[in-house]
């Protein structure tokens, strides 16, 4: 039965295999060429820096900013990524650069909203605890540095200077995207440059709670492990994490469990050739894919993966366990573990220095609108390992059982039955979907007395038949 | 995003131009989707959509928020429950909107004040939302603007019965409805229920049947191609 399933979703992925070769052959030739080692990079040993001020530029750009960097340093970091931008995006004409990485159109999207983020962070703290007045009269006096408006500005010239997301829709229709991509968008730097850039907006709409308008962003692009992305393990990565996210604060868990599952499965199978730093640096990311996926299990019981099975019990079993269970005890856990995997969520404006008090840390906000939606969910689990034991039950029994009385009971199982039906993906973008029920159990009531049913899943045979025939050549 | 997406063509073309555009960044866009709202709320429609993309016009530029534009839009949202789309509202306000110590504005406590409502609809405590409803004015005066909204509610919350439901006490439908004897009775023919005694009866559809359904394995075709080929290569 498992392999059968298994064998199913190898089959489909081969089917998206072959979608995407146009896009592969076309957008990535420049990546699969040149295969240098970003982790040169860092070193300052495997980039040319040939006296060429801008090559060393190009670099900084997709260096990290270090951790404990002052405001200084995050000012001179903003102006030097304008200034950086607005050359390339407004020099006359395209502007002829070699890339002084593979993975460097990444990495400086990457570090750009990274820096983006911890920026607003940092203004939001310094706002909160008002401990130090100096910091915050620069604050308060350079209002425009990294405001959302320029970093939107930014993601968005480049995806419109490469014609990004005509190139994609030519080539989902099949065609050849140069002929659409202009000037512009036929060079390497601005085609990878604009094609991130579109992950960099999935990401940043999702730090500020925009998650509806986050993954309509991604209309234009195919997930699947073809897709360009895939190639640089942190964008893929990176792109599954924010999609996931937004699946779950859109009450999709169903389509949240399919994505997270998608890419822990390709991490841990693979797990044996990455050897770059990029691997490294996701590692710790992976652990918080496994809570959120912990988290939207617990919401929507589904059958996992095995081995994704196995890894979440090992990292987090006893807080698993305790979701599963549902009942008030397990709020905490979920708030623990959102809490601990969600992105760093941002607010866009400038914090309120009069009053500290008011600038409450935007995960609070998103953790407790996440809750409500727990809340009345979590008595779920608990309606069901009683139901699957019945065809027909009275509900004041029912109550009994659950230690409770029978209108509120009457209440869980609407919610119940409402929760049990989401919108999942099928085909198109990752916005649509198909009403579906999501448990194999389901229920009606005639007054008080509750029918039971359950949708079976059939034998499957095909695999078996296939196998078998293969063996007898 | 919702499950009731808007109709084709329901959408006029200049707000569906700036929602395909940047244009839905540009501030100077405020009024004409505050005006849309104000549409939404007399004709009764939604465009969860474009209220969206509105909240986050405040939310880049919040001089330029209205009050009752917001309040407008989350009773809107209110109106398509179950779907997320009340949560997807609230996640644009700003931060401390929720925390009744610190965020002591009109706006805030309007909000908090719906987030009561919404929370009572999203448990099914029907009886209790329509008590809660009808205990503070406030609320008759944020749910002002938009037109319809008992009946809207009504509509709902029946829909939501009904899914569930093949026979339910009058009582419990009285109460869940907020309506009085005189009043269901033209209700539950527009519904198509029948009333039997103390009881109500509500015609079988896809959801309250609850059938076993046994899943039979589909088969595609390219599953066989290795088989077929073989086959061709063999007799090579």
């Amino acid at each position: 039965m498992m392999a059968a399933q298994m064998n199913g979703g190898a089959a489909r992925m081969h089917d998206d295999d072959s979608d995407d070769e146009g896009l592969a052959t076309t957008l990535v030739e420049a990546m699969q060429e040149d295969d240098g080692d970003y982790d040169d990079v860092a070193d300052g040993t495997g980039v040319q820096v040939t006296g060429d001020d801008l090559q060393a530029r190009l670099a900084a750009a997709a260096t990290p900013l270090d951790f404990a960097a002052g405001l200084p340093a995050r000012f001179t970091s903003y102006d030097n990524y304008c200034s950086l931008f607005h050359f390339i995006l407004n020099s006359d004409g395209p502007v002829d650069l070699e890339l002084p990485t593979v993975y460097w159109a990444w990495d400086v999207i990457d570090e750009f909203i990274y820096q983006f983020n911890s920026f607003c962070t940092y203004r939001q703290k310094a706002a909160r605890t008002g401990e130090n007045p100096e910091e915050i009269q620069v604050l308060r006096e350079n209002p425009q540095a990294w405001g959302c408006y320029s970093v939107l500005n930014v993601l968005y010239s480049l995806i419109q200077r490469s014609q990004m997301n005509e190139q994609l829709a030519a080539i989902k229709a099949n065609k050849d995207p140069n002929t659409v991509a202009g000037e512009y968008g036929q060079r390497p730097l601005y085609r990878m440059l604009g094609y991130f850039s579109i992950i960099g907006l999935l990401r940043v709409h999702c730090l500020l709670g925009d998650f509806t308008l986050a993954l309509k962003t991604l209309d234009d692009i195919e997930l699947n492990k073809k897709a360009v992305f895939a190639k640089v393990m942190a964008a893929h990565f990176t792109t599954y994490y924010y999609v996931g996210f937004s699946y779950m604060m859109l009450r999709r868990y169903a389509d949240a469990i399919r994505t997270f599952s998608h890419i822990l499965v390709y991490v841990s199978r693979t797990k044996g050739f990455q050897k770059n730093s990029q691997f490294d640096s996701i590692t710790k990311e992976n652990d918080r894919m496994y809570a959120l996926i912990a988290i939207c299990v617990a919401l929507c019981p589904v059958r996992l993966d095995d081995t994704i099975h196995t890894t979440l019990r090992e990292k987090y079993g006893e807080e698993f366990a305790l979701m599963q269970r549902g009942g008030p005890e397990a709020l905490p856990v979920f708030e623990k573990l959102f809490l601990q995997a969600c992105p760093k969520f941002i607010s866009p404006n400038p914090p309120d220095f009069e009053n500290p008090e008011n600038n409450v840390d935007p995960s609070e906000h998103h953790l407790k609108v996440f809750m409500q939606d727990v809340k009345n969910t979590i008595s779920a689990p608990i309606l069901k390992s009683y139901l699957k034991l019945y065809t027909t039950m009275d509900l004041n029994k029912l109550a009994k059982f659950v230690e409770t009385d029978p209108e509120a009971l009457r209440k869980q199982l609407i919610v119940y039955k409402q929760k049990n039906r989401q919108l999942r993906w099928t085909e198109g973008s990752l916005l649509d979907g198909e009403m579906t029920h999501t448990s194999d159990l389901d229920f009606a009531l005639q007054d008080d007395i509750v029918h039971v049913s359950e949708a079976k899943v059939g034998r499957r045979l095909v695999d078996w038949y296939l196998r078998n025939l293969q063996r007898a050549y | 995003m919702t499950t009731q997406p808007i109709p084709a063509g329901s959408r006029p073309e200049h707000i569906d131009a700036y929602l395909s555009g940047l244009d839905r960044y540009n501030p100077e866009t405020v009024s004409t989707f505050q005006d849309y709202v104000q549409l939404q709320c007399e004709n009764q429609t939604y465009d969860a959509m474009s209220n969206l993309a509105l909240l986050k016009l405040y939310q880049f530029n919040p001089h330029l928020t209205r009050d009752e534009t917001i309040t407008n839009i989350l009773v809107k949202a209110l109106l398509v429950f179950p779907s997320p789309d009340f949560s997807l509202c609230l996640h644009l306000l700003p931060p401390n909107v929720l925390d009744a110590n610190t965020a002591t504005d009109d706006l805030s406590a309007a909000v908090r004040k719906l987030c009561v409502l919404n929370e009572l609809i999203e448990s099914a405590s029907y009886r209790e939302f329509w008590t809660a409803y009808e205990s503070d004015d406030l609320y008759a005066d944020l749910v002002a603007d938009c037109a319809g909204f008992e009946e809207t509610m009504r509509d709902a919350i029946a829909l939501q019965i009904s899914m569930i439901a093949r026979e339910v006490k009058k009582d419990f439908v009285q109460g869940s409805l907020n309506v009085n004897d005189d009043n269901l009775t033209p209700l539950l023919q527009r519904y198509g229920w029948t009333v039997e005694g103390d009881m109500i009866k509500i015609p079988i559809n896809k959801e309250n049947e609850a059938k076993t359904m046994v899943f039979r394995e589909s088969v595609a075709f390219n599953q066989f191609q290795g088989v077929v080929r073989r086959g061709f290569e063999q007799a090579a």
